[in-house]
């Protein structure tokens, strides 16, 4: 077995082993999301009181909701679904030992790891970024800030996102195990080939858009420079060509997940399979078409601001087909609350408050109103932000046997749980009340009568932190000293839990053929051949 | 199709080992990115080369080194064609979304290009021919494919050759119109036109730099005996990628250079 070797940094620093890879990106977003979780503690400390506005100062504060929202989008929620997760899943589940190009995956690790040591660079070195994390134009060419690293930053993580795309599209068309056909993938896997498709369309534009925005910065070029003939919108519209398309990046994957999880623990058949996918496919596609919505006050055209309009409307139904999906597979289940279905729970009802409140967001009566107001803050840190980020603990908690061979501490998970759904529900649900009553996002000046607002917001912040701690906790002690786990602790039916824990280097000894589907429940008949999970290796 | 791929990976293959060549390569890239910001944020020149040109190095290196890994296997591994369409898809986003921020400041401009432009710009003369050296250069490639298929390797050799020298020729006449559009001052900075018209060409061409470094790479590969009709995926992929690239030309060719020229 492997795990009888020693620890050989060398082993790790040029791995081409999927498993070993999704372990060095959970490591490094689980890094960068301490810092974003400091910083959001400066963020959450300035809402806290006049007193500390003062002490931590408006360009510290400027610094740290920039970083914050570029590293928990950029280094935390996309590189943990699709670094992690397609890494540890997407081979297991398709019944291949490894992705199509190994060392191509490698390079995606280590440019995002790039990425990340200019990520931290950025808070250290001169020129700190205040940028935002979009970085429009013309703020962002008249600033002192470093914009290189900024586009620098986007820069690698595109170079991985785009090489990581490549290899596991390729690697789902052409190395599935004999049988397994496209009905019978896991739902996570689905909702990961739609993660990586938007990828690979999407991350070119928004790597084109911030190339122009370092060439008007520093060659002297005149794409967002209004008086020379250029247009500072065209950077929005580039921008968020990819950039909502990102949010279903995360988003896709989640609800793959979530399937999962709802699935074993209902010990039910996902209810709709076909439906399921085709919702993916429609947001996938959908997901490029509803840009502008982000640009409803910039003066774009009444015409394309209706389409997207409607078009953004539109995406609530493959949404909402999912959501039902979910709880008709729950209903008459024989439901089993262990940690990682709790947190699916979780994150059904944060997701689906967030994702109201995203109907009025798409409305474009209702959303000039809202427009760069609290509520928008408050919507997208319920609907994407702890949501997924419960989701993808809970996912976490379900694979700890496949890549560390342990279980983890199942008390202090569920404790966590409630403190981080209780902390998030006070941390956002008064801010809609204050972006209603018209407090504008990223001002660092907090009017007094918001003040009683930010100060219960403040303390779930602090609750959520306190949870992100135990969470780390536990993850780390339960790696290094867990239970030992067994080949399928939740008698689960994929594809994946007929290895042992945890998987060993080559997956399968022969390439499993495949009679059945991944959520084949309270069917004795039709149940996955693959290599026993007692057989010694 | 599922099948076929399940037995090719039950012998020898599924473990490539180790490899230091993919951490190479990404923190080679890393210093090529420190390098430019350097020179333009931090104003020091020489650094900048340095730890750019450093960087550079360390890409080819870790380039060579990655091929021949590659090709230290005995079994076909590498470049899939269906890896190759997927990533033409994503460079075809690129250019489009160059395209499309084009047309988006092209629009609504009262004239195009705007008034500042020396006459004479863009230089559709010039233009056209290029068009004809690329597009002929398509075709040769054609030609060393169908070569490589009939197992005439020496025929494959001197039609990739052709194809070289045209990219070059390419490569050479846009440098000459560069270097003449810029003596008569039209720069970058002139107005959006020069911007796009720049960025858009320039776009193309390492585009086209690119296909000829990969084409260089198989010469010496085919000259070194590696490449047969038996190992011959890199080559199809280089072709798929050449023949992109030609036809992304046509767009560039009608949105830059045609288009500016419209009575409307």
């Amino acid at each position: 077995m492997e795990q009888a070797k020693g620890f050989s940094l060398k082993e790790w620093i040029f791995a081409t082993d999927h498993k070993k890879i999704a372990v060095l990106y959970l490591i490094t977003s689980l890094t960068v999301f301490v810092v974003g979780t400091l910083l959001a503690a400066v963020i959450k400390l300035s809402h806290w009181s006049p007193a500390m506005r003062e002490l931590i100062g408006a360009k510290f504060y400027n610094v740290s909701f920039t970083i914050h929202g570029a590293g928990m989008v950029l280094f935390w929620m996309i590189p943990v679904f699709l670094g992690f997760f397609a890494n540890l899943l997407i081979p297991l589940m398709i019944g291949a030992r490894d992705v199509a190009f190994p060392r191509l995956n490698a390079l995606s690790y280590w440019a995002f790891a790039g990425a990340t040591i200019l990520a931290v660079l950025a808070l250290v070195l001169p020129g700190r970024l205040d940028v935002g994390w979009t970085g429009y134009p013309p703020y962002s060419l008249v600033t002192d800030a470093n914009i290189s690293l900024y586009v620098f930053i986007v820069h690698l993580l595109g170079i991985s996102a785009l090489a990581s795309a490549v290899n596991f599209i390729t690697t789902v068309i052409t190395m599935r195990a004999p049988g397994m056909t496209w009905g019978r993938l896991n739902l996570a896997v689905w909702g990961l080939l739609g993660s990586f498709v938007i990828q690979l369309f999407g991350i070119p534009v928004l790597a084109g858009a911030v190339t122009l925005l370092l060439f008007d910065k520093y060659l002297g070029t005149n794409f967002y420079n209004a008086s020379m003939g250029g247009a500072p919108v065209l950077y929005q519209h580039l921008f968020w060509f990819y950039a909502h398309p990102a949010v279903y990046v995360i988003a896709l994957p989640a609800f793959g997940i979530t399937s999962e999880l709802i699935s074993t623990f209902s010990r039910k058949k996902i209810f709709g399979y076909t439906s399921m996918v085709i919702a993916i496919c429609l947001i996938t596609f959908l997901g490029f078409d509803v840009w502008i919505h982000h640009l409803y006050t910039k003066g774009v055209v009444a015409w394309a601001n209706v389409i997207q309009s409607f078009l953004t409307i539109i995406i609530g139904v493959p949404t909402g087909i999912k959501v039902f999906n979910w709880v008709a597979t729950m209903h008459k289940g024989s439901i089993e609350f262990r940690a990682p279905m709790l947190y699916a729970v979780g994150f059904i009802i944060l997701f689906v408050i967030g994702g109201m409140t995203g109907i009025a967001n798409g409305l474009l009566g209702t959303d000039v109103h809202f427009h760069d107001t609290y509520w928008v803050v408050a919507h997208f840190h319920t609907v994407l932000s702890m949501s997924m980020t419960l989701l993808a603990f809970g996912g976490i908690y379900f694979w700890f046997p496949k890549f560390t061979g342990r279980m983890y501490n199942e008390s202090l998970a569920k404790t966590i749980f409630w403190l981080l759904l209780i902390g998030s529900l006070i941390a956002w649900m008064p801010l809609y009340k204050a972006g209603l009553e018209g407090m504008p996002r990223r001002y660092w000046q907090i009017p007094a009568q918001f003040q009683e607002i930010f100060k219960i917001t403040a303390v779930g912040g602090f609750m959520l932190i306190l949870g992100f701690v135990l969470t780390l906790y536990n993850f780390l002690a339960s790696a290094i000293a867990g239970q030992k786990a067994t080949a399928n602790p939740w008698g689960a039916k994929s594809l994946e839990w007929t290895l042992p824990s945890p998987v060993p280097s080559y997956n399968f000894k022969t390439i499993p053929v495949i009679t059945g589907g991944p959520y084949e429940y309270g069917n004795p008949e039709e149940k996955l051949e693959g290599q026993p999970a007692a057989e010694a290796v | 199709m599922a099948q076929s791929s399940a037995v090719q990976f039950d012998a020898e293959h599924h473990d490539v080992g180790l490899s230091v060549w993919p951490f190479t390569v990404g923190m080679a890239v890393l210093l090529v990115m420190l390098g430019f910001m350097s020179a333009f944020q931090w104003k020091l020149p020489m650094v900048g080369m340095f730890v750019g040109g450093a960087g550079v190095v360390g890409i080819l290196i870790g380039l060579f080194g990655w091929i021949s890994q590659v090709y230290a296997h005995k079994f076909e591994a590498g470049l899939s064609k269906v890896a190759i369409i997927i990533f033409i898809l994503s460079e075809a986003a690129l250019f489009g979304g160059l395209f499309s921020g084009y047309l988006y400041n092209m629009f609504p401009a009262p004239v195009w290009p705007p008034a500042n432009t020396p006459a004479g710009v863009p230089p559709l003369g010039l233009a056209l021919i290029l068009s004809v050296v690329l597009l002929s250069s398509s075709a040769t490639m054609q030609v060393a494919e169908n070569r490589l298929e009939k197992g005439d390797i020496g025929g494959f050799k001197l039609w990739l050759s052709v194809t070289m020298v045209l990219g070059l020729l390419f490569l050479a006449g846009q440098a000459s119109e560069w270097t003449k559009l810029i003596g008569e001052g039209f720069t970058v900075s002139t107005n959006a036109y020069g911007t796009f018209f720049y960025t858009v060409t320039g776009f193309h061409g390492s585009h086209v730099l690119v296909g000829f470094v990969l084409m260089l790479f198989i010469l010496l590969l085919a000259l070194g005996n590696k490449i047969n009709k038996q190992r011959q995926t890199v080559v199809k992929a280089c072709g798929y990628y050449w023949h992109f690239v030609d036809g992304i030309w046509l767009l560039v060719l009608s949105l830059i250079y045609v288009l500016p020229y419209r009575n409307f």
